[in-house]
């Protein structure tokens, strides 16, 4: 009877085989060129062919517009839209069979209430729309380590692959944050970007020859264990030593914060605003994508605290998730280890979450939650940033709430310079001004910072230069300057030079 | 609220609060938000969030009577009839956090509630799992209300139950109007919305206005979710697997996570299987992130077997009252034109014996024959 007519039905992903593994590559996309590169080297490590999406451009967005339902947030837009011209050029060049026998793609998916987690339904719509319905999408749940098959297929989502991706992510982080912390006081511009793409392609080289282990467990241990990242770090260590910087320049710290996607992403899908904020003449501090692993990796306790009875089994569990933070803690500090320690630490996720608590209820999920404050408070009230900049999609359903109810924490932290920019994709002048005004007032606090720690050092700058030249090493992008209280570098940076003087 | 009200109804009065002194906001309206929530707004939202402000200001500011607590609870996951058939029963990620926001509208300058002698209370409750909920309700109100955890857990107890009495009344009153547009082969009209569109300040009366034609509205929230209908409605899908259960979605809906959303693309299956739906109405409210990916599914799961869709989108705080009616006209003449169509294409694809259409005796029959059967 039903057969009469056929109801409805979504989209479901026909078979990446086995067999098809040596002839197909996976696509993937959503974090920078350098965590691409390296999880890119993962997935030739397990014999996979693999490439990331082009980085986002302006055409993205126009792209997905065209194909997914009115009202799409810009990273949706943006992200399929990305999918779409890459896709749309494939089958021009090598045609519609040669397309969709040659490629999949895999996408991160999953995240309670948010879009986030509904993004493939659109990537499916501009499939669908491109006449594309055939195409293997695929879902990699951020959840879940291992969700391998029964019966082994294309693509394996299992242990060994998802271990891979973490580290390539704490890596990469480690990389991101050593880059923007050399670039705005390089001596010589363009040497940061050159020695950057130095270091991914060698990192990319050390993921690539990652040495596997066949059971999932042993795995597990050794990348808890091993030296071999830490070792492969200390080698980009040495290149990025050969960097001369300036930290003298004054520079307001600006922490950016936001949407997960925007946030990361470094192009035309935020405007290349943290570009162009160190055009502006500031010093960045990038989100790493860590932070947000560890709060997924975290929030299971709050969960399980929640519970109405909190019985041994359960305490089990909790132990178990806090031995595992340690861990992962822990090889985030053996990676910043390894460079020197000059990357940023890891905010302790209880802080955040007791930051915001007069403000925004921890459990509240979707987007980043309650970290928006939290980590906004972290920085000013640790000195960590002279202002924070919030990227927030427009539509964003829960960077809406969390810069809501920002308002509140500015009536009671007024001297917090915050700015909230809502970004559309093609907005860029309207946000780049808005950004520009709080901006303008981090920068007139980054001088007077200086001017305060000058009067502290009670030293001329002619003299703090000289104690600079003999002692040649502060010169280097692997020199630690220790945190004196102020957020911007170039004041830290002149109090640290007086205590070498003094010593 | 507007899908769990009777809830907070019951636990207020079972905790020894009298009716007289459980004051709700009055529904949201242009002149509130203009009165009470003016200035207030922190940031540029979907409407049902923004209107908050309205009735936070009413509560404050418009009563004859000062009150003394505001609960304003921040729902994370909702009591679904889908609970146990979809991956998660979430609330929308701005419901659950609106609380927050737009308390900080109240907050930024001083503590508006404090100022006025207010105590301001949000509990996070997890309603998709009633088991968490006293401890939730206890941890935030104890103090409030000078509580002790019992007294919290015969209310919480309480309130599921009020809920699921008036949910199964509704429920029923929906199969009784399902019932007679079966027994006189008359079309109705599904309204493929979420819950706060039943505030007629948010969905402006759309279905009302058609109801005055004299076509039947159903809401999704309310479809009877009966053995026998849904068995009648899903039973061969379900024995041909294409579906776990008559309540499950994975066949139209992967990510089924948010619990309004999940009910939305099963009343667009039910809309487009029931053969007197002859027309579904989509009602969704400006920048609403979750209806977004839904738009073209539910379009699609509708109109598959020819039923009608019409949506009225980006819903705000000004009704346009003009344009509704033209929509409502059209509506109306397509319902009049197609209906019957529609209604016997519908049944054809059916197996004959419709519940709705036998009577007591012959559905006790039947049932007790399914019961022989099954032994």
């Amino acid at each position: 009877m039903a057969t009469a007519v056929t109801h409805y039905t979504s989209y479901k992903a026909r078979p990446f085989t086995r067999e098809q593994r040596d002839k197909t590559t996976i696509l993937f996309g959503g974090l920078t060129w350098k965590h691409e590169r390296l999880v890119q080297g993962v997935f030739n490590n397990l014999n996979y062919n693999a490439k990331p999406l082009p980085n986002i451009a302006r055409a993205d967005l126009d792209a997905g517009k065209e194909l997914i339902d009115t009202g799409a947030c810009c990273p949706t837009i943006f992200t399929t839209g990305s999918l779409v011209n890459f896709l749309k050029n494939e089958v021009a060049v090598n045609g519609k069979q040669k397309t969709l026998d040659d490629y999949v793609f895999l996408t991160a998916g999953a995240c309670g209430p948010c879009r986030f987690g509904q993004y493939h339904e659109s990537y499916e719509m501009a499939l669908d729309g491109m006449g594309l319905k055939d195409f293997r999408l695929f879902l990699l749940a951020q959840d879940q380590l291992d969700q391998a098959p029964e019966k082994p297929g294309g693509l394996e989502i299992n242990m060994h692959l998802s271990l891979g991706i973490v580290w390539a992510i704490l890596v990469g982080d480690i990389l991101t944050d050593m880059e923007y912390l050399t670039r705005p006081y390089e001596v010589t511009p363009g040497e940061t970007d050159r020695v950057m793409k130095e270091s991914a392609d060698y990192l990319f080289e050390v993921f690539q020859q990652r040495p596997l282990r066949s059971n999932k467990y042993g795995m597990l241990a050794w990348h808890f264990l091993s030296g071999y990242f830490a070792d492969a770090l200390r080698v980009v260590r040495k290149k990025f030593d050969a960097i001369e910087v300036d930290r003298l320049q004054v520079k307001p710290k600006v922490k950016i914060t936001g949407e997960f996607w925007l946030q990361t992403h470094e192009g035309d899908g935020n405007y290349n605003i943290k570009r162009w904020l160190e055009q502006e003449g500031s010093e960045v501090m990038p989100p790493p994508v860590a932070v947000w692993l560890g709060y997924l990796l975290h929030t299971p306790l709050w969960r399980l605290a929640a519970k109405p009875n909190v019985d041994r089994k359960i305490r089990m569990k909790m132990a178990m998730i806090r031995g595992m933070e340690k861990l992962y803690n822990g090889t985030y500090n053996r990676f910043r280890k390894a460079m020197g320690n000059v990357p940023h630490e890891l905010p302790d996720q209880e802080e955040l979450k007791q930051l915001a608590s007069p403000f925004f209820h921890h459990e509240l999920r979707g987007g980043e939650g309650h970290m928006l404050i939290g980590k906004a408070l972290h920085a000013h009230l640790h000195k960590h940033a002279n202002m924070t900049c919030e990227l927030s999609p427009y539509s964003c359903m829960p960077n809406t709430m969390s810069q809501g109810a920002m308002a509140n924490v500015l009536g009671r932290h007024p001297d917090l310079l915050y700015a909230p920019i809502e970004i559309k994709g093609d907005a860029e002048v309207h946000a780049l001004s808005r950004c520009q005004m709080i901006l303008t007032e981090a920068k007139k606090r980054s001088q007077s910072e200086f001017v305060e720690a000058m009067a502290k050092t009670g030293l001329t700058l002619e003299k703090i230069r000289q104690i600079e030249e003999k002692n040649p090493k502060v010169k280097k992008a692997t020199y630690r300057i220790p945190h004196y209280g102020y957020a911007s570098t170039a004041a830290n940076y002149a109090l640290h030079l007086a205590s070498m003087r003094a010593n | 609220m507007w899908s769990t009200h009777q809830f907070w109804v019951a636990f207020l009065r079972e905790i020894g609060i009298s009716s007289e002194n459980i004051v709700f906001s009055s529904d949201t309206s242009e002149e509130q938000g203009r009165e009470f929530g003016k200035g207030r707004g922190t940031v540029d939202c979907c409407y049902p969030v923004k209107a908050m402000s309205g009735h936070y200001g009413e509560l404050i500011f418009g009563q004859k009577n000062k009150l003394h607590i505001i609960m304003s609870p921040m729902i994370y996951s909702l009591p679904s009839f889908m609970r146990g058939h979809t991956s998660e029963n979430l609330a929308c990620t701005r419901v659950m956090a609106g609380p927050e926001n737009i308390r900080a509208g109240f907050m930024k300058e001083s503590d508006v509630f404090g100022d006025n002698g207010i105590k301001y209370a949000a509990p996070f409750v997890n309603m998709a799992e009633p088991e968490m909920v006293p401890k939730q309700m206890y941890d935030c109100l104890k103090d409030v209300f000078d509580i002790d955890m019992a007294e919290t857990q015969r209310a919480v107890d309480a309130g599921y139950n009020a809920l699921r009495v008036f949910n199964e009344k509704a429920q029923a009153e929906t199969r009784k109007v399902l019932t007679w547009c079966a027994r006189n082969s008359k079309p109705c009209v599904l309204v493929l919305g979420r819950p706060y569109h039943m505030d007629p300040g948010i969905g402006h009366e759309i279905e009302a206005d058609l109801q005055a034609y004299g076509y039947p509205i159903v809401w999704l929230q309310y479809l009877p979710v009966d053995k026998d209908l849904l068995d009648w409605i899903f039973g061969e899908e379900v024995q041909a697997k294409k579906i776990r259960s008559p309540l499950d979605i994975s066949d139209v809906w992967t990510s089924s996570n948010s619990s309004n959303t999940n009910e939305i693309m099963w009343g667009a299956k039910f809309g487009a299987r029931f053969p007197w739906i002859t027309c579904v109405l989509r009602l969704s409210s400006y920048e609403c992130g979750m209806d977004q990916p839904t738009y073209t599914p539910t379009q699609k799961i509708v109109e598959a077997a020819g039923t009608l869709f019409f949506k009225f989108g980006d819903l705000d705080s000004t009704k346009p009252a003009g344009s509704i009616r033209i929509r409502i006209e059209t509506i109306v003449h397509y319902l009049a034109k197609y209906s019957e169509k529609i209604m016997n294409q519908k049944l054809a694809l059916l197996p004959p014996d419709c519940p709705l259409l036998l009577d007591k005796q012959e559905q006790s029959e039947k049932s007790l024959a399914s019961v022989a059967g099954s032994d």
